[in-house]
């Protein structure tokens, strides 16, 4: 067992059991994309790290009840996705979520000639502005499902819609980003 | 490659050169109250059935009280003396001095050893409370803000790490503690959890009623915000005002300070 990453099944069971560690890992693996979920609903930083962290406790005390073999990241991006909402819906404002590109490349990447990186740089910073361009709810399912690379299942969980509506929303939002994208190269 | 498909594998290209937030490393507490509420594992059956009797919540904090009595009955030497003359011990129980030894502060976030719940920002701590938490003028924004589940409603406590005039508690790093909480003063209920070595004075906190407890209290009972007595632990255990602020809310200003300047602080929160 030693050098081989515990699976989730092992460690809710030994956090089940009162082992405090056990849950720690799983906070560790799930913490990144359990906090950019609830910023992408939240649109706030500060928000997301509250309803993650929230989140991670309600998780905690409901434990005894996650199916044993079900897959726990849709349950987790869940309980933190439900605890952001309704951090907006009790605080009547929902932050604008503007999402913006890293400078340059990042490690591991081919090392790309400065023209083709200056290409690369606007075309994405393009596409990007329109992404930004389009209504919230387009930019939260594309976000969820493209930049956050949910699946199905867990884009629904994030959002707190229904998979079949995920997937009509979704594309609903790329014709309508498809459509910008050709009026931007015709224009 | 079909045009729908390609515009999917851009927006993935793009979405790994997003600039998200960085990702803060989350501090979750794992809450000991709320562990196994669900099953009532790891606690006794006895215990279980105790609490879920409609008697067992008085029991239980008749329980607790008598403990503290009797902690508070043998930390206190001559009485620790009697007891043991009483029980016909005989044995010599020796004075030794201790002296105060400075301690080092405590690393990692301001009063995150206090036990005062999770940390958030003051603006996530609002979001989770129904009542407006309000921030002292005289203070300004805290330095850290906690939230607990528990008592009933929620408790929320503002820590400070400096306070004009207020020394820092060696051992916590904190000068002053302003926690509020949902329930009501109840003067028969705290008094009695008292030590010998606190005194209670009333007192009027902007048209209010309210107390100033002096000395070493350790336990602050009240009425929380289902009706039951609640028994809280004052975390510096200094001297304490506890006032009604509207409401239906409890505020209590904890540090080691006189009673002037805590009353100042008080009549610095914003009038609900």
């Amino acid at each position: 067992m030693e050098g081989r990453p515990a699976d989730d099944s092992e460690l809710i069971s030994r956090a089940l059991r009162g082992e405090s560690a056990a849950y720690e890992e799983i906070v560790q693996r799930y913490q990144q994309v359990a906090f950019r979920t609830a910023y992408v609903v939240t649109g706030s930083a500060a928000d997301a790290e509250d309803a993650a962290q929230e989140g991670f406790v309600k998780a905690f005390r409901a434990l005894d009840r996650f199916r044993i073999g079900a897959d726990l990241r849709p349950w987790l991006l869940r309980i933190v996705a439900n605890e952001a909402r309704n951090r907006v819906r009790s605080s009547g404002r929902r932050h604008h979520l503007e999402l913006r590109l890293t400078e340059g490349f990042r490690p591991g990447d081919a090392a790309p000639s400065p023209e083709a990186v200056a290409v690369a740089s606007d075309e994405r910073r393009r596409l990007l502005d329109l992404v930004n361009s389009l209504s919230e709810e387009d930019r939260m399912v594309i976000a969820s499902r493209y930049f956050l690379e949910l699946s199905g299942e867990e884009t629904a969980a994030a959002l707190g819609i229904p998979e079949g509506t995920v997937k009509s929303r979704l594309s609903r939002a790329l014709a309508r980003l498809r459509a910008r994208v050709e009026e931007a190269a015709s224009a | 490659m079909p045009e729908s498909e390609l515009l999917e594998q851009q927006l993935i290209q793009l979405g790994r050169a997003v600039d998200w937030p960085a990702t803060p490393r989350l501090r979750v507490e794992i809450p000991v109250l709320g562990r196994r509420e669900g099953r009532g594992e790891g606690r006794p059956a006895w215990l279980d059935a105790l609490l879920g009797s409609p008697w067992g919540r008085p029991v239980a904090v008749a329980v607790a009280a008598l403990l503290i009595v009797a902690i508070t009955l043998t930390a206190y030497t001559p009485s620790r003396e009697a007891i043991a003359n009483w029980i016909n011990l005989h044995v010599n129980i020796q004075r030794v001095q201790q002296l105060p030894t400075p301690s080092p502060l405590p690393s990692g976030t301001l009063g995150s050893e206090l036990g005062l719940g999770l940390p958030y920002t003051l603006e996530g701590a609002q979001n989770l409370v129904k009542w407006q938490i309000t921030v002292p003028a005289d203070l300004g924004r805290p330095d850290a803000v906690y939230v607990r589940t528990l008592p009933e409603g929620g408790e929320v406590t503002l820590v400070y790490a400096r306070a004009p005039g207020i020394p820092v508690a060696g051992q916590t790093g904190v000068a002053v503690l302003v926690t509020e909480v949902r329930g009501a003063v109840r003067a028969d209920y705290f008094s009695k959890m008292l030590g010998p070595d606190t005194t209670i004075e009333q007192v009027l906190v902007r048209g209010r009623s309210g107390y100033w407890v002096a000395g070493s209290p350790h336990i602050f009972m009240f009425q929380d915000a289902s009706g039951q007595p609640y028994p809280d632990t004052l975390r510096l255990a200094t001297n304490t005002l506890i006032f009604d602020s509207g409401n239906g809310t409890i505020t209590r200003i904890e540090a080691y300070t006189s009673k002037e300047r805590a009353i100042q602080i008080a009549n610095s929160l914003p009038e609900r």
